[in-house]
C-alpha cells in the first residue's frame, strides 16, 4: 500500500468543491450538460469496476442500462406509472436478470474469457430482444420519454438538478467502493479471484460474495440507465444497451484505471469530452470520421498506457516514492 | 412448408461451409497466437469492400478482383500481427480484447467515410438449380464445393508441410516450438496472413449471396464467435462441425419464426452449451 | 564449447541464479546436481534462451548467445530435453520427430535420420502414427530425447531425464545417454539423481538456492563427505 501523500488528502476535497459549485458558476448550459454526461458515465463506469476489479469482466453491462432505460419510460408512457416507482421496478428487474444469469455462470464455474464472452452475448440478444419486440420498444428507431415537465414525473424544469442527481449518485458510487474496500468482501472477492478452490476451502463462500457484486453493479448499472432515460428523454438499443454501448463503458473505467476507485471518473470525463471534441470539430458532414479517430485513440491508449491514466499515474507516483525512501 | 424446412435445411448446410471457413480461421488464430479476433466479421466486410472496389472503381474483372480481395486481405492481417496484436502479446487479457473491439468501431466507420453507409453490391446473377418443388441458389452451392475445396488444401497444409508443422507445434506448446528452432514471430505473421486471407475468400463467396454495408460485419463476427465457442475454442474439427449444427439450426428457425428469433435462439445455444461444458463440443479442459 | 560466465538471473524481483559460471568442452559430459528449486532448470532455461541473465554472459562456440532468441540458440546446435518428457501431445509419434528437424540444417538430414531415429527406440516404431499425448512416460522420454537428436544438435541439455520414470526404464535412459557420449554428442545433464548422473559424467556442478557451492570430477564428487551425505545417501 503506498502511503497517502499530502497530495491525495487535500486535493479530494477540492475537486469535491469544484464540483458542487461548478453549475452555479458556470453560466453555459452546454458545458453543465457535457459534465452530467460525465457524472452520469462516471457512474456507470464505477458500478462496472465492481466487479472487473474483481475479475469478473462483463462485457454486456448494456443489459442492465437497457432495463433500468426502457422499463421505467415504457411503463410512463403506457401506463402512467410515475419514474419515482418505475425505477425500482426497473432495479429490480434487472437485479433478477443479473441473478439468473450470476448464478447460472457461477454456479458452473464460467470465469475470464469465457464470462467475458458469455456476457458479450447476453448483450446483443438485449439488443436484439428489444428489436425484436419493435411493436413496443420503438426498435430500432429508438423510444422517446412523453414529456409532462411534471416533478411528480421526475421531470425537473431545471435541468441543472440532473447535474446533482448524478453527482450525488457518483458519490455514493464511490463511497459504497471505499466501504467494500475495507470490508471482509474486498478479501473474500480478492481471495476468490487468485482461486476460488483455495478460498472455498478455508469456508469463504464463493457463490454468495460473487452474487452480491454483481447485484449490486447490476443496480447500480440500471440506476445509471434510468437517469439516463430521464435526462436525454431518448433511447435507443445503439445507445442504451447492446454491445457498443457494453464496450464503451469498459472503455470508460480502463483507460482511467479501473483498478482506482477515481479511474471510471478520468476515464468518463476523457471519454465524453473526446467525443464531444471530435463532434463539435468535424461535425456532421465527416460522420465516421470522428469514430475513426476515437478508435484510433483508444487503440493508442490501450497500447501505450496499459494501466490506464490513473492506474499509469499512481505507478509513476509510487515510483517516485520508493526512490525517495530508497535513498535513505 | 415441408418443403421450406427442407430448403432451409439444405441452404444451412451451404452457409454451414461457409461459416467453417470463418470458424477455421478464427480458431486458427486463437489456438496459435492466442488471441480473440473479436473483428473478424469486419474484416470479411471490408474484403468484400476491396473486392467491389477493384472491380467497379479500378474495372478489374470479377475473377481477378476477388483473388487480389483475398491478397488484400492477407495483407491486413499481416498489418493487424505488426500494429496491434505484437504490442499487446504479453498484455492482460482484456486489453487484447478491448484493442480488437476498438479495431471494430474504426474499420466500420472507415468504410463508412469511404463507400458510405448504403448497400453495396456487384449484381451478379447465377442460376437457380431445381430438384422437383425444391429450390437451390447454384451461388450457395458455388460458395459450399468452394469452401470445402479450401479446407480440404488448408488440411494439407497443417499436415504435410514444415510450416502446417510449425503452426501445430506453436498452437500446443510455445517454449517447446522454440525449443525445436521454429520461430514464433514467423509462424504469427503466416496465421494471421492466413486467416486475413480467408475473410477475403468468404467475402468472394459472398459476393453473388449478399450486399455490404458498414455494419455487414457485426452480424457475422458474432455468430463466428458463437461458433467457435460452441465447437471448442482452438478445435479446428469442433468449430467445423459446429459450424454446420449452427447453420442448419438458424436457418430452419429463420423459416419455422423469424431472423431474430434464430439468432436468439443462436445465442441461447451458446449461452447453454457455456453453462454445460464450457470448453464446447470437442474442446479440452485446460 | 559452452561457457557459462557469472549469471544472474530473475523471476521478477526474485532471484534464482546468482553469479553461476559454467564451462563444457567438445565431447564432455557434464552434471549438474543440487536440491529441487535450486535453479537447475532455470540455468538450462537460461542457456537456451527462454530466460535472459540480468548479468553475466553464455557463449557457444565463441559466439555470445545470451542474447539471442530462443529459436536462433538450436539454430547454433543447442538442443534440449525438457523435463516430464514433454511432447506435442496432439502431434503424432513421427511428427514430433519431424518437427525436431524444423531447423533449416536438420531438414536436410531429416529423411536420413528418422529411420534412424526408429531403429535406436523400436518401441517408438510402433506407435508412429499413435497421439504422442498417449504415450507412457517412459515412451515419452525416448521420444524427447529422439525429437533433440533430430535437431542434428552439437549440444545436448537433458533436464532431469528420470524424473517420475520406473527404475528399469530409468537404466534404459542412462544406457543411452551413455550410448550417446560414445557417439560423441556433448552432453550437459541435471538431474536430482547424482548416483546415476555421477556415472555417465565426467565433470560435476553442485548448486544450491542459485548458488554453485561445488565443482570437480566426478571422481573427486565421491570423495567430499559433504556431498556424500547430503546427495549420495550414503
Amino acid at each position: 500500500m503506498q502511503p497517502k501523500s499530502k497530495f491525495s488528502t487535500y486535493w479530494q476535497p477540492l475537486v469535491l468543491l469544484i464540483l458542487v459549485v461548478l453549475p452555479f458558476v458556470v453560466t453555459s448550459s452546454y458545458l453543465t450538460h457535457i459534465m452530467t454526461l460525465i457524472l452520469l458515465w462516471s457512474f456507470v463506469a464505477t458500478a462496472w469496476a465492481y466487479m472487473a476489479r474483481f475479475g469478473m469482466v462483463s462485457l454486456g453491462h448494456g443489459v442492465f442500462l437497457g432495463i433500468g432505460a426502457y422499463i421505467p419510460t415504457m411503463m410512463f408512457n403506457y401506463w402512467g406509472l410515475t419514474p419515482w416507482i418505475g425505477v425500482f421496478i426497473g432495479l429490480a428487474v434487472a437485479m433478477a436478470v443479473a441473478a439468473i444469469l450470476g448464478y447460472s455462470c457461477f454456479r458452473f464455474g464460467l470465469l475470464g474469457d469465457y464470462f467475458a464472452l458469455v456476457t458479450l452475448a447476453v448483450a446483443e440478444v438485449s439488443a436484439l430482444t428489444i428489436m425484436a419486440l419493435r411493436a413496443i420498444t420503438g426498435g430500432g428507431l429508438g423510444y422517446t420519454l412523453r414529456s409532462t415537465g411534471r416533478l411528480a414525473d421526475m421531470q425537473f424544469a431545471d435541468k441543472r438538478s440532473f447535474y446533482f442527481i448524478a453527482l450525488i449518485l457518483l458519490l455514493g458510487a464511490v463511497y459504497i467502493w471505499r466501504r467494500i474496500d475495507r470490508s471482509p468482501m474486498r478479501l473474500a472477492l480478492t481471495a476468490i479471484e487468485e482461486s476460488e478452490i483455495a478460498a472455498a476451502s478455508l469456508g469463504v463462500s464463493v457463490i454468495r460474495y460473487k452474487m452480491m457484486i454483481t447485484l449490486l453493479s447490476a443496480a447500480l448499472t440500471a440506476l445509471g440507465g434510468a437517469l439516463y432515460a430521464q435526462y436525454v428523454t431518448y433511447i435507443s438499443p445503439d445507445t442504451i444497451a447492446g454491445v457498443g454501448v457494453s464496450l464503451s463503458i469498459c472503455f470508460k473505467a480502463i483507460l482511467g484505471g479501473m483498478f482506482t476507485v477515481l479511474g471510471p471518473f478520468v476515464g468518463s470525463a476523457i471519454i465524453v469530452l473526446l467525443e464531444e471534441y471530435i463532434r463539435i470539430s468535424l461535425g456532421t458532414s465527416f460522420l465516421g470520421l470522428s469514430q475513426i479517430i476515437f478508435g484510433i485513440s483508444l487503440l493508442l491508449m490501450i497500447i501505450f498506457m496499459p494501466k490506464g491514466i490513473m492506474g499509469s499515474m499512481t505507478e509513476a507516483i509510487a515510483k517516485r516514492l520508493n526512490k525517495v525512501s530508497v535513498r535513505q | 412448408m415441408f418443403e421450406q424446412i427442407i430448403m432451409a435445411f439444405l441452404n444451412g448446410i451451404l452457409l454451414g461451409g461457409v461459416l467453417a471457413l470463418l470458424a477455421f480461421g478464427l480458431n486458427l488464430i486463437f489456438g496459435v497466437v492466442k488471441i480473440i479476433h473479436l473483428a473478424y466479421g469486419q474484416f470479411v466486410m471490408l474484403g468484400f469492400y476491396f473486392i467491389y472496389f477493384f472491380h467497379t472503381s479500378w474495372h478489374i474483372p470479377l475473377i481477378p478482383a476477388m483473388a487480389m480481395g483475398v491478397v488484400a486481405m492477407g495483407l491486413i492481417g499481416i498489418l493487424t500481427q505488426l500494429l496491434i496484436i505484437n504490442p499487446l502479446l504479453n498484455a492482460p487479457r482484456l486489453n487484447q480484447l478491448l484493442a480488437l473491439a476498438s479495431l471494430i468501431i474504426v474499420m466500420e466507420n472507415l468504410a463508412q467515410v469511404i463507400w458510405g453507409a448504403d448497400y453495396r453490391g456487384i449484381p451478379i446473377t447465377m442460376p437457380i438449380i431445381q430438384f422437383g418443388d425444391i429450390f437451390i441458389r447454384s451461388s450457395f452451392l458455388a460458395a459450399f464445393i468452394g469452401a470445402i475445396f479450401t479446407l480440404g488444401l488448408l488440411y494439407l497444409f497443417l499436415n504435410r508441410t514444415y510450416l502446417g508443422l510449425g503452426i501445430r507445434a506453436v498452437a500446443q506448446d510455445l517454449d517447446m516450438a522454440k525449443g525445436v528452432g521454429i520461430n514464433p514471430k514467423v509462424i504469427y505473421y503466416v496465421t494471421l496472413a492466413a486467416g486475413g486471407a480467408l475473410t477475403g475468400l468468404v467475402a468472394a463467396f459472398f459476393v453473388p449471396i449478399y450486399t455490404v454495408h458498414p455494419h455487414f460485419g457485426a452480424s457475422f463476427t458474432l455468430m463466428a464467435f458463437v461458433i467457435v465457442v460452441f465447437g471448442g475454442m482452438g478445435n479446428l474439427l469442433g468449430g467445423f462441425i459446429s459450424a454446420f449444427i449452427i447453420g442448419i439450426v438458424t436457418s430452419v428457425t429463420a423459416v419455422l419464426s423469424s431472423p431474430e428469433v434464430a439468432d436468439i435462439l443462436a445465442m441461447a445455444m451458446f449461452i447453454g452449451m457455456m453453462m454445460i461444458r464450457p470448453q464446447g463440443l470437442l474442446g479440452t479442459e485446460s | 564449447m559452452l561457457k557459462v560466465q557469472g549469471i544472474d538471473v530473475f523471476y521478477g524481483e526474485f532471484q534464482a541464479l546468482d553469479n553461476v559460471t559454467l564451462k563444457l568442452d567438445k565431447g564432455q559430459t557434464v552434471i549438474v546436481v543440487g536440491p529441487n528449486g535450486a535453479g537447475k532448470s532455470t540455468l538450462l532455461r537460461t542457456i537456451s534462451g527462454l530466460q535472459k541473465p540480468r548479468r553475466g554472459s553464455i557463449e557457444f562456440e565463441g559466439q555470445r548467445i545470451d542474447r539471442m532468441e530462443a529459436h536462433k540458440v538450436v539454430e547454433s546446435g543447442v538442443s534440449s530435453v525438457p523435463e516430464g518428457g514433454r511432447v506435442f501431445p496432439n502431434l503424432s509419434v513421427q511428427d514430433n520427430l519431424k518437427v525436431g528437424s524444423y531447423n533449416k540444417a536438420a531438414r536436410e538430414k531429416a529423411e536420413e535420420w528418422l529411420p534412424r531415429i526408429f531403429e535406436l527406440f523400436p518401441i517408438l516404431a510402433t506407435r508412429k502414427k499413435q497421439r504422442a499425448g498417449s504415450l507412457s512416460g517412459g515412451e515419452r522420454q525416448m521420444l524427447a530425447i529422439g525429437r533433440s537428436l533430430m535437431s542434428q544438435p552439437k549440444l545436448i541439455m537433458l533436464d532431469e531425464p528420470s524424473l517420475g520414470l520406473a527404475p528399469m526404464v530409468v537404466n534404459m535412459v542412462f544406457e543411452f545417454i551413455l550410448k550417446m557420449k560414445q557417439e560423441g554428442y556433448t552432453i550437459l545433464l541435471v538431474e536430482q539423481n547424482a548416483n546415476k548422473a555421477l556415472k555417465v559424467a565426467d565433470y560435476a556442478y553442485l548448486i544450491e538456492s542459485g548458488k554453485l557451492v561445488y565443482e570437480g570430477r566426478s571422481e573427486d564428487f565421491d570423495k567430499n563427505p559433504y556431498i556424500k551425505t547430503a546427495y549420495l545417501g550414503i
